[in-house]
């Protein structure tokens, strides 16, 4: 019997564990046993629960499960959205958030993040074992799909590993598109006579795109998509441009990405684009409308402003870069800035 | 006879984790002063007896049974006033197997169900072993009920609507005082609630042996209980119903009795046998086994689900018996 006056509060209830080492490990210790048992869900969340002292609640939208319990063990389920302070964990490494604490106000401490980490990983087994991997397409097999990816695994396993994905390499009117995510693992997507996805066929973020090709000719369609990831921004005004770029739709542009190392040095233009940005709020979205729009009235409209607006932003922007905008050559070197300034990025 | 123990259930193996370094199962003689001193069984007592002002709580010391020292009652009324008339009680037994414990012990559990079911929850402190051996507890413990009958109306309570309750030692103890209410045709009782109850000193039932060095309370601890109380006679020719309820010959005219005991524990065996003797019998008794349940699991985990379960059948069979 330990007479340990920190045990008292761990061992007369499963209560709330106070944040030191010795709560971590029996953290682990305890999700480790659920593990082990075959604990379902629930009992998974009501751990994190108990141990938290305080809601826990797991989300997996694709999977349609949704599950509260309190800190008292009782569930309670509610259709309310999570708030974004709660410290919270993803399923799978880069995933969306899918299991909270529902617990705001306070940085989490190192046994929440415990707690998450251990739940969330039982959490994961428990819902690839009970409702199979969602949504239900080949591309969610990693380790196959990887060996699809490698052009160094002998060709007889490229082709099983199709086959294990449903994947028929004979059918030559199903093309593969690799698909490279800007977070996340590599997917692959059959494309029917070469035509492309629907948007909510895609993952979400930054998402190059290879061409669609027959199943051992993966490995290229997956250095394309790569490549096409390398020219993709998140669409926000710090970063504008497109968030999914199709090596297909790339031509000789691809060839910058040989020239624009990530994370060296950028070119001259790219640095003068830096520090006109620094100078001039909202410039970067500006430029992006005037680059990627016919005229600079659709500019205008683009970023909804007047075009005698647009036009002073112009000026100012001519001036800071030290180059015309407004001609033929102008323009083409503008794109060739933004362009080789996603390259640049690491 | 297989040794296989059946597993537990995944969240009370889970916590089983978190309390195996203070609650190990095989308790020995020489260990009780070390367990009394520590944390162990004190933490299944209630802090807050009021439930956050629901109650009025009140220690009172009574007559103890004849030429015996005077005994200390827990008394938890409702601070409102009835509004149905005089109310029922809950008379508790605790826990603590015959040898630790104070009756704050478990009285959690009565506390939740008087709050449910406007109650009176009076827990009695009786005489431990092995300082005081048998028949110390159990007198101690009919002393406070025939105290609590006789002062029902002082307590705003019903003496005809007393339901006797206690878990592990404190449902053995119960069980002993529908026994003993009945032949001394003491104060009646309308209820018994057996939960885990530690009723059968032999001690050699196939879950005995089957759980050993399992769980909360293992055949070691419960042979140092019952040695503590009975000394040699424990398993002997001579051990009186009132001390271990399993022995007794006739199960007859006792109050309904609701017994639970979890499938992977010590007393599964002896609890699912008095319950069916009680029938066999002619008795009424409802009887839950609950699968996967260690020793006293809904009090070390009450948010399991399983805990959950438990704790609802309690209640559930109480508003049955007090509505009728």
């Amino acid at each position: 019997m330990a007479h340990d006056g920190r045990m008292k509060e761990l061992a007369g209830r499963l209560t709330a564990l106070d944040p030191d080492a010795g709560a971590a490990v029996r953290v682990i210790a305890y999700f480790d046993r659920l593990a082990e048992t075959r604990a379902g869900l629930e009992a998974l969340v009501r751990g994190a629960a108990v141990l938290a002292g305080c809601p826990a609640r797991l989300v997996d939208a694709g999977r349609r499960v949704r599950v509260r319990v309190e800190p008292d063990g009782a569930r309670k389920d509610t259709e309310a959205p999570p708030d974004a302070d709660w410290p919270c964990a993803a399923l799978e490494p880069g995933g969306a958030p899918a299991l909270w604490l529902e617990r705001a106000g306070s940085e989490p401490s190192v046994v929440d993040a415990v707690i998450l980490e251990r739940a969330a990983g039982a959490i994961r087994l428990v819902l690839d074992r009970t409702r199979g991997r969602a949504p239900a397409s080949p591309a969610d097999d990693p380790a196959l799909v990887e060996t699809l990816l490698d052009a160094t695994v002998p060709e007889p396993a490229r082709l099983h590993a199709a086959r294990r994905l449903g994947i028929d390499p004979a059918d030559t009117a199903v093309g593969i598109r690799a698909l490279a995510p800007g977070d996340g693992r590599p997917r692959i997507l059959p494309a029917r006579a070469g035509g492309r996805p629907a948007d909510a066929e895609l993952p979400a973020g930054r998402l190059g795109v290879g061409p669609a090709v027959p199943v051992l000719d993966l490995p290229d369609s997956w250095a394309a998509a790569r490549t096409a990831l390398r020219f993709t921004a998140d669409g926000s005004p710090h970063d504008p441009g497109p968030r999914v770029v199709y090596a297909d739709d790339l031509g000789g542009i691809a060839l910058l990405a040989d020239l624009v190392a990530p994370g060296a040095e950028p070119p001259p233009d790219v640095r003068a684009l830096e520090a006109a940005a620094g100078a001039m709020p909202g410039l970067l979205a500006t430029l992006h409308a005037v680059a990627a729009t016919p005229s600079q009235r659709a500019a205008a409209a683009e970023i909804n402003v007047h075009h005698s607006t647009l036009q002073d932003r112009l000026t100012q922007a001519e001036h800071l870069l030290g180059w015309p905008l407004r001609t033929p050559q102008g323009r083409l070197r503008l794109q060739l800035a933004l362009t080789m300034r996603h390259l640049a990025r690491s | 006879m297989t040794q296989v123990p059946p597993p537990f259930d995944p969240e009370l193996a889970a916590a089983l984790e978190l309390i195996k370094d203070v609650v190990h199962p095989g308790l020995t003689l020489d260990e009780i002063d070390a367990v009394r001193q520590g944390p162990g069984i004190e933490m299944l007592a209630q802090l807050d007896l009021t439930a956050g002002g629901f109650f009025e709580v009140e220690d009172r010391t009574v007559p103890g049974p004849e030429n015996a020292p005077e005994i200390s009652l827990l008394i938890c009324r409702p601070a409102a006033p009835s509004t149905a008339g005089p109310r029922p009680v809950v008379y508790h037994v605790h826990g603590g197997g015959l040898i630790i414990g104070n009756n704050r012990v478990g009285v959690d559990v009565p506390l939740a169900w008087a709050q449910a079911l406007d109650a009176v929850v009076v827990s009695v402190e009786y005489r431990l072993a092995p300082e005081h051996p048998y028949p110390a507890q159990i007198e101690d413990v009919y002393a406070g009920l025939l105290w609590t009958a006789e002062h029902a109306e002082e307590l705003g309570a019903d003496p005809e609507r007393i339901v006797v309750a206690g878990a592990s030692a404190g449902g053995g103890l119960s069980a002993a005082l529908a026994l003993l209410t009945r032949d001394r045709k003491g104060p009646r009782l309308i209820g018994q609630v057996l939960m885990c109850p530690m009723l059968d000193d032999r001690n050699d039932t196939p879950s005995t042996y089957q759980m050993a060095g399992l769980g909360v309370w293992d055949r070691t601890a419960n042979e140092t209980g019952w040695t503590a109380l009975l000394g040699e006679e424990r398993g002997g020719p001579g051990v009186s119903p009132y001390a271990a309820p399993a022995r007794a010959q006739d199960l007859t005219g006792l109050p309904p009795a609701f017994l639970d005991v979890g499938s992977a524990e010590t007393f599964r065996d002896e609890t699912v046998a008095y319950a069916s003797r009680i029938w066999q019998a002619g008795g009424v008794a409802e009887l839950h086994v609950w699968p996967g349940g260690f020793h006293g699991f809904d009090g070390f985990a009450p948010q399991a689900t399983l805990s959950q379960s438990a704790r609802a059948a309690h209640l559930d069979w109480l508003r049955r018996l007090l509505a009728q």
